[in-house]
């Protein structure tokens, strides 16, 4: 068998190249907006991800922590440490400032916790958890803004010295720092109140989650999984519309190139297809010439697109630590199934000028 | 007798399926950059309609507040007293702004919840339908917010575990990231256990100078303009998102070179027994360059008109079907498009041009 779809095509390596470029870019740009979302949903979501605790307990009708306010009275803390299947409750306060320096500044997350606790950071680079007026700060931040250990840093109107640095909690939208609880009550006002509390579970997690739920007025429950799938949510509800937009522009995009790919390459051949179809090919074998060359210019450029869009990725790294580029499985299933897509609309035209070539045209003389 | 050809031009159009299908191509991808940017105008223009319509001269902040986005502020009420008594100030009072996300008929919103006192300033400044909130469980909604969820005067919904009646709709309160719920001062202090505080204070003033100086002196508070405060607000979300959309509107014009180039190659690659014949019969480099450029520059400005037209149409479909969208283009940034358009062709012009400058005239005189 001569494979005659993929020479038609590859003969010219400059236009095969241009036209597989083309539509690979097509597919970068859907595959790197949707990177850059997965990404920042995953950094959302680090706290929880990252966290010891099996339960979350907020205010009622609070299910997420990013841009969220929740208070919960402390003495309910005594009585779900009560309830069975509960090992331990640990109380956190939560708020959002600015983390400031003379050399600029970060929107931040503020974070309470008892020191030793398990609300606080989990991974400690340098130097050590906070003790009263002191601060830990994440180290892509601290690189940001030329903060070192033992360096005085401003949030929430005062100053704190630098006493450990964390990792993996800056993202594209801020970053987290970390203070002893009782300093951010201080500052916060709000006497006898968390934030949050963690609950760490001998029991099935969903199970303790529900009768805490159903022991506590005013207050809701979650797992972990359930608390973070809750705060990706936020991030993926909130850009579902314009990835919509983008996706939809993109799908233009590659639509027109992929028509002009196979457009060009059937024209440069309409000889050759006329000495096919006098030769007895018939209108299924000259479409299947056609569907095989936009499956390949798809499947090449999907390959390539994948490819760009992780050598982006680790360029963004490289450049700005704080942008995440992920490329997931759904976000290649959707790039692939567009990109068919896109190639079975793009055939349409090529397809037309194929079926209407007459065997005729071999017996024609050129001009 | 004899005229010049326009060779570029008929080359170009000699095929005007494949014409159209470039320019459309191009056009899609010069669309979604200026749908992009317009985007962006537009969301740099909602993040700061607060602070450009709370009717405030002045927002008294805790110290070292710069912005509403980034910052968070406390204010004590007893500070209103001393506001009070200066006399350059007219009208002060607090509000509350907080950040709140929570379920709407199955779907995460990311709320602004701003509480300020009846016939206060800081509440909505523009209602389509019913009032502002008077009590502890009234709410004034968007209303592009309200009618995506069915929501309407006299409707209920719930919001941080409580009960809350729609009393009015406000315009102008959206944008594709958040939406303004507005409470009163007192609703927004039980939602968020908050004790006597206030996130500002808001000041209306005559004299904004000697009001700021006075304010300093006497209660050690920040008074900000809210033309300052807008600026840090659009300055954190710069930071936050103009990387990315850089990087998207990047990709878009590396797309639409693309585009462009593709097609003047095959039809470089289709004529070339014409090129080999005009090269054969005296044509230089440059006329040949002038051909390919000739044909690249006018795909690229013409696929560049038709996506500003599909900008217009794409932006209108939007905000009819998503009135949260704004899209908003300044002619400083078009005269930057038409600029970048014909970049675009020179650079889509390079790769035809090398195959042309490669091409042997003896190629004509060889039969088939």
């Amino acid at each position: 068998m001569v494979p005659v779809a993929r020479r038609m095509l590859f003969t010219d390596r400059r236009r095969a190249l241009l036209g597989v470029a083309g539509v690979a870019i097509a597919l970068v740009m859907a595959l790197t907006l949707d990177g850059i979302f997965a990404g920042t949903t995953r950094q959302v979501s680090r706290y929880i991800d990252t966290s010891p605790a099996d339960v979350f307990v907020s205010q009622e009708g609070v299910r997420t922590i990013h841009m969220a306010t929740s208070v919960v009275p402390l003495a309910v803390t005594d009585q779900i440490r009560q309830l069975p299947g509960v090992s331990w409750v640990e109380a956190i306060l939560f708020s959002s400032d600015a983390l400031r320096v003379p050399a600029g500044r970060r929107p931040s997350y503020v974070i309470g916790y008892p020191p030793g606790g398990r609300g606080g950071p989990q991974t400690l680079v340098e130097g050590r958890e906070p003790a009263t007026g002191e601060i830990v700060v994440d180290d892509s931040a601290a690189k940001a803004l030329d903060i070192a250990l033992g360096d005085e840093v401003e949030v929430m109107g005062r100053r704190w010295r630098v006493s450990g640095l964390t990792t993996g909690m800056t993202s594209i939208v801020n970053t987290s720092v970390y203070v002893t609880f009782d300093d951010l009550a201080a500052l916060l006002g709000l006497p006898n109140t968390a934030s949050y509390l963690l609950i760490g579970s001998s029991g099935d997690p969903e199970s303790v989650a529900e009768s805490i739920e159903a022991a506590v007025s005013g207050v809701s429950t979650q797992t972990r999984q359930r608390f973070s799938a809750e705060e990706r949510a936020v991030v993926r509800e909130m850009s579902t519309d314009l990835l919509n937009i983008m996706a939809i522009a993109a799908f233009l995009v590659g639509l027109a190139v992929i028509g002009l790919v196979l457009y060009a390459a059937v024209l440069s051949r309409l000889r050759d297809i006329g000495v096919m179809k006098a030769l007895g090919l018939g209108r299924l074998g000259v479409s299947r010439l056609v569907l095989i060359q936009a499956m390949w210019t798809v499947v090449t450029a999907l390959a390539l697109a994948v490819a760009v869009t992780f050598s982006i990725g680790a360029i963004v790294a490289a450049l700005a630590p704080d942008i995440d580029v992920v490329v997931e499985a759904t976000s290649l299933l959707r790039a692939g199934t567009g990109g068919v897509l896109v190639a079975g609309v793009g055939v349409v035209i090529p397809l037309i000028k194929v079926w209407r070539v007459d065997p005729a045209t071999v017996f024609r003389r050129t001009s | 007798m004899f005229g010049r050809v326009p060779a570029a031009r008929r080359m170009t159009t000699a095929d005007p399926r494949r014409l159209a299908v470039s320019v459309l191509g191009v056009g899609a991808a010069i669309g979604l950059v200026l749908l992009l940017q317009g985007l962006w105008n537009g969301q740099l223009v909602q993040i700061t309609a607060y602070e450009d319509h709370a009717g405030a001269d002045l927002f008294v902040a805790q110290s070292g507040t710069e912005s509403i986005l980034g910052d968070r502020s406390a204010v004590p009420l007893t500070a209103l007293a001393e506001l009070a008594a200066i006399p350059q100030i007219q009208q002060a009072d607090p509000v509350h702004i907080h950040y709140t996300v929570f379920d709407l008929h199955g779907e995460k919103e990311f709320v602004l919840l701003v509480g300020s006192d009846p016939g206060g300033l800081g509440g909505p400044w523009e209602l389509s339908n019913g009032r502002q909130a008077q009590t502890v469980g009234e709410a004034v909604l968007d209303r592009t917010f309200a009618e995506e969820h069915d929501l309407e005067v006299g409707s209920e919904f719930q919001m941080g575990g409580r009960t809350f009646r729609t009393v009015g709709l406000s315009e102008g309160t959206r944008s594709w990231m958040t939406s303004l719920v507005f409470v009163t001062a007192d609703t927004a202090r039980v939602m968020t256990g908050g004790g006597e505080v206030a996130t500002f204070l808001l000041v209306r003033t005559a004299e904004p100078d000697e009001a700021v100086a006075a304010i300093r002196a006497r209660t050690g508070l920040d008074p900000i303009p809210p033309t300052t405060l807008a600026e840090n607000d659009r300055e954190i979300l710069a930071g936050i998102m103009e990387g990315p959309v850089l990087l998207m509107i990047g990709i878009a014009f590396a797309a639409a070179t693309l585009v462009v180039a593709l097609t003047v190659y095959s039809g470089v690659v289709e004529r070339l027994r014409e090129y080999g014949i005009v090269k054969a019969i005296g044509a230089g480099p440059g006329r040949i360059l002038g051909l390919v450029v000739g044909q690249t520059v006018f795909i690229a400005v013409a696929g560049s008109v038709v996506g500003y037209l599909m900008y217009l149409g794409g932006a209108w479909l939007v905000g009819r079907l998503r009135p949260q969208f704004w899209f908003s283009l300044q002619w400083r940034q078009l005269l930057v498009l038409a600029a970048a358009a014909i970049g675009m062709g020179l650079v889509a012009a390079i790769i035809p041009a090398r195959r042309l400058g490669q091409l042997e005239p003896a190629s004509v005189y060889r039969g088939w």
